[in-house]
């Protein structure tokens, strides 16, 4: 789910519409943080919904780590 | 007269986020009696590792009626916060066009559909406000963020880029209303099925969580899909959150 990037960022594996895993990673994350509202992309708990998530053009890395 | 007011990259990680930015400015601009501004879109730009973003790339844009001697106050006020609200380590920008001055309409539109798809430097888009006589200026760190502010001004004058910051205080999740009701809303111009069906005025919505308008043809549309109800007749309900992801 998870790898290191060049930048050695952690990168997410699965893409922009893995909604279900995006979900599950976030749930016991100790780093999340919910975004601002214009920024949420689902309503429920997700690393899409992040705020320590950067999106990239196929995915996103995590900055709270 | 009319205004489109833009801003870009105020935030950094922890700080409140753009939308709350505009949403304070938008606000002060009011109670100073300068005029009323309408909701508040977000455009998302160019994710490219190129474009230095904190998160996700996105500029806030609203438009505003102001009184014909308030532009240099609202501008003064605009990058009076911006200069000390901003968040540490932000390159903010911020643009202001008075639609009826500016040179050319189409050129704003177009710089801001290509900031979408390609990386913008600042020395264009200084160039292209001074051609077309719309304020833009920086506001601490880099100023890259004068690119997003042009551009969100340029995809809010478009029309068809965007959705509304915050939701439409309406009704909760679950509840039916009819279309012509929600029609009275003052941010719902129109409500349209997302995959093209005809929606009449009779017809019911189920509201979602947060219910958004995105822009469309230049008006706030209200988004649906094809529901059943229970009883089997057909109805509609709003888009959730990951449906309007790609406006």
């Amino acid at each position: 789910m998870w790898r290191t990037d060049q930048a050695g960022a952690r990168e997410f594996t699965l893409g922009k519409e893995s909604w279900a895993a995006a979900a599950r990673a976030a749930l016991d994350c100790p780093r999340f943080a919910a975004d601002v509202d214009e920024e949420m992309v689902d309503d429920e708990r997700s690393c899409y919904n992040c705020r320590y998530r950067r999106w990239s053009a196929a995915s996103f890395t995590c900055q709270g780590f | 007269m009319r205004i489109l007011l833009a801003i870009d990259d105020t935030d950094n990680l922890e700080s409140r986020g753009t939308g709350a930015i505009a949403t304070l400015i938008a606000e002060g601009m009011q109670q100073k009696g300068w005029g009323t501004a309408s909701f508040i879109t977000r455009h998302q730009l160019l994710v490219h590792p190129d474009i230095p973003y904190t998160s996700h790339n996105s500029a806030m844009c609203f438009v505003a009626e102001i009184g014909a001697g308030c532009l240099d106050q609202v501008i003064a006020f605009a990058s009076d916060f911006l200069d000390h609200e901003c968040a540490e380590g932000s390159d903010p920008g911020l643009c202001v066009a008075v639609l009826d001055r500016m040179a050319s309409a189409p050129e704003l539109i177009a710089f801001g559909q290509r900031a979408k798809l390609e990386v913008i430097s600042m020395p264009e888009a200084f160039a292209l406000a001074g051609r077309l006589g719309v304020h833009l200026s920086e506001h601490g760190g880099t100023g890259q963020g004068v690119i997003g502010a042009l551009a969100g001004a340029g995809l809010r004058l478009w029309g068809n880029d965007g959705r509304m910051k915050g939701s439409l205080e309406i009704a909760g999740p679950g509840v039916l209303l009819r279309v012509a009701d929600l029609l009275q809303h003052p941010n719902v111009e129109a409500v349209r099925c997302v995959q093209g069906g005809v929606v009449g005025e009779d017809d019911l919505v189920e509201m979602g969580e947060k219910p958004k308008t995105v822009m469309r043809d230049g008006a706030s549309v209200l988004l649906v899909s094809a529901a059943k109800l229970d009883g089997g007749a057909v109805s509609w309900r709003t888009l959730p959150r990951k449906e309007l992801r790609g406006y």
